[in-house]
């Protein structure tokens, strides 16, 4: 964590370094949004609130909106300044980051939708439960994702992409169990499908989240550790996990 | 005592060249004698001057050597001022520790941040409740703290009410967050943990709004009989009047329950229901006319429309707080008063106000005006038909409209309620 940060204060050029600081303040605001939209539209889902969710829908411009400038920002640094070396890395991963995390707003978005459509339909018996337990999961899952963005921490980053696997078997698990439903009650099919289109949902975040921990890793060390299992990529950055 | 040391520093110095060139002139070359003692000399303070800086630089602590003259003098001085700050020093750091023990006791996480909002600081309970730890020194706290009412606070900088929020490490703690700015540019971020108290309230305010729903039915069907009993021609005299007065009672206790059901509605949530732009102007005759409809007055009710704006927000809320403050100048005021209704715009937004030719409210009344159930004279009021509740209604659904309420009143002349809606609530 400390050679990340200490590389970024530890600037020649004080206002490319506040340039570069305040690139990362709005990253982790634009993430704060989507916290917020996943949070909501869990809400939105398990209470049945159709308002909540529609309110979701709408605000996913803002998070539109912070992605462009953001962009907008990185391109005008890298053709201003031509950041070299860890700023290079940061500046990139910032730009490959914030897609994800628009990406994730846009499964908020969805899920939002889904609930509002959901809210009129009968509740099902456990009242979301599975979906409820994947939704803390990924919650818990992004949050600690920002954070590791935040402090440039590559071990918790890795730590965080070996837990994607838990959220997919916990959709997987949704899956089956979905498809006991609309056999044994057809009249529920259409319900059901709408449950799965938001567990869906709930497994994408967890994959986008830990794209965003492969671009800290990206960021922190150098190091590409996409399409390479977490094992090895720890072995050798030399983090015990 | 320095003067006399100096002294003997000249005086000695004079007597050895004063020897020298008597020695010069007993052996011969007085100026190599002269040059002889005086290279002496500078040697002994060369060497004293170098132990000096020895000592100084390493021998920290230990206690200067004895030397003649006035280089022990300056031994001994600086000795004492190093012992003086070594005092200091010790007693700087156990007052340091104490402090840091003590909020580190705290029940509060509490955060140090300087002016770039980045953490100086933090005690173990901020740990547990914002997630933030020892490792975060120099982390900017939005950094961490990503929800976006925190963001917005933080950028205001207008920390007068606490801000509540979720614990970002735990959904369901809630928190309050302080901050408070001390220093030059520093601030410190105290959140406190009000989980219990935010579930007692809730459970205070469902009880209120489950109670009142409860009371309604059982009324509705007392009412309701009281009503047939009141036209049924077979009733006894005697009974005439008691019946009539359970049914004014009646109907006053279903306002109170219409009114403690409206405002526990409005406590539910803490924005409008609803932001479409309401028609001020509509409204303000709607209000007027029922007004007019509630019972014969003599007075005018003067409509002053002086602005095309409406505002965006729940017109039914709108509503029911404009018509409780038209209610209220009625129920004040001689039946001959004039009351008047005022719509206005300016740079600084809409102005929506109600004047009447009342009783007026003394002073030390309208700071507790909007407290439920609050009344200016006990028995008076009372006997005029309100449910104390007006004007709590009232401050709730422009709490909720970003407006104020602003009150000015005088005895016997009559009062003026303003509700101030901003700028950004008005829609052309």
């Amino acid at each position: 964590m400390t050679r990340g940060t200490e590389e970024l204060t530890q600037h020649y050029s004080r206002q490319f370094n506040e340039e570069l600081e305040a690139i990362r303040t709005r990253l982790l605001e634009m993430g704060g949004l989507v916290e917020r939209q996943l949070k909501r539209s869990l809400r939105a889902l398990v209470k049945g609130n159709s308002e909540l969710g529609e309110q979701v829908v709408h605000d996913d411009y803002q998070v539109n909106r912070l992605e462009v400038s953001i962009d907008e920002e990185c391109s005008r640094v890298i053709a201003l300044r031509q950041p070299t070396a860890s700023d290079l890395r940061f500046v990139m991963a910032v730009i490959k980051s914030i897609t994800d995390l628009e990406r994730i707003g846009d499964e908020a978005e969805k899920i939002g939708f889904l609930s509002s459509r959901l809210a009129t339909q009968e509740r099902p018996e456990n009242r979301y439960k599975e979906i409820k337990h994947l939704g803390r999961q990924v919650r818990e899952m992004l949050r600690d994702t920002l954070d590791a963005l935040a402090r440039l921490d590559a071990e918790a980053a890795l730590r965080i992409a070996q837990e994607d696997s838990n959220v997919d078997d916990e959709y997987e698990a949704i899956m089956r169990q979905s498809i006991t439903v609309m056999m044994e009650d057809p009249r529920s099919i259409r319900r059901v499908l709408d449950t799965l289109w938001a567990a869906r949902a709930l497994e994408r975040i967890g994959d986008h989240a830990v794209n965003i921990c492969e671009h800290v890793v990206y960021m922190a060390h150098g190091m590409d550790i996409r399409h390479v299992s977490v094992e090895q990529v720890a072995a050798e950055a030399g983090v015990d996990l | 005592m320095p003067g006399s040391a100096w002294s003997l520093v000249i005086v000695r110095l004079l007597a050895a060249v004063g020897i020298a060139v008597g020695a010069g002139i007993v052996f011969g070359h007085p100026q190599l004698w002269v040059i002889l003692v005086l290279a002496g000399y500078l040697a002994w303070n060369l060497y004293h001057v170098y132990r000096l800086d020895r000592w100084l630089r390493f021998r920290e602590g230990t206690r200067p050597r004895q030397a003649i003259g006035v280089w022990g003098q300056i031994y001994a001085e600086f000795h004492r001022i190093r012992q003086l700050n070594r005092d200091r020093k010790k007693r700087l750091n156990r007052l340091l520790k104490e402090f840091r023990k003590s909020t580190s006791a705290l029940p509060d996480a509490s955060v140090v941040l300087n002016a770039q909002n980045e953490i100086t600081w933090r005690n173990d309970v901020a740990q547990r409740l914002l997630g933030i730890s020892k490792k975060d020194r120099g982390q900017k706290i939005d950094a961490l703290l990503r929800d976006a009412d925190f963001i917005d606070y933080l950028r205001r900088q207008q920390f007068d009410r606490p801000l509540s929020l979720s614990s970002p490490v735990d959904g369901r703690v809630k928190l309050a967050i302080r901050i408070v700015p001390y220093g030059t540019g520093q601030q410190l971020l105290l959140a406190k943990d009000v989980t219990r108290e935010r579930r007692l309230e809730k459970i205070r305010k469902d009880f209120i709004g489950n109670a009142s729903h409860e009371l309604r039915s059982p009324l509705t069907v007392v009412s309701g009989y009281l009503d047939s009993l009141e036209t049924d021609p077979e009733i006894p005299e005697s009974w005439k009047a008691p019946i009539h007065e359970m049914v004014v009672q009646s109907a006053r206790m279903r306002s109170l329950i219409e009114d403690l059901l409206t405002l526990s509605r409005l406590e539910a949530s803490s924005s409008a229901t609803s932001n479409e732009p309401v028609d001020v102007r509509g409204l303000a005759c709607l209000v007027r006319k029922d007004a007019l409809a509630a019972g014969p007055r003599k007075g005018e009710i003067e409509l002053k429309l002086e602005s095309e704006a409406g505002i965006r927000g729940a017109e039914s809320e709108l509503y029911s707080a404009f018509w409780n403050l038209v209610q209220n100048a009625v129920k004040y005021s001689a039946p001959e008063g004039v009351i008047e209704i005022r719509w206005r715009d300016d740079d600084d937004g809409g102005h929506f106000s109600v004047r009447d030719t009342g009783v007026g409210i003394p002073e030390k009344a309208l700071p507790r005006l909007t407290e439920r159930f609050y009344r200016v004279h006990k028995g008076r009021d009372r006997a005029r038909g309100g449910t104390g509740l007006g004007l709590a209604i009232v401050k709730h659904v422009l709490q909720r409209h970003d407006a104020s309420l602003e009150v000015t009143s005088e005895l016997g002349k009559g009062s003026e309620f303003t509700c101030h809606f901003p700028r950004s609530r008005l829609a052309e």
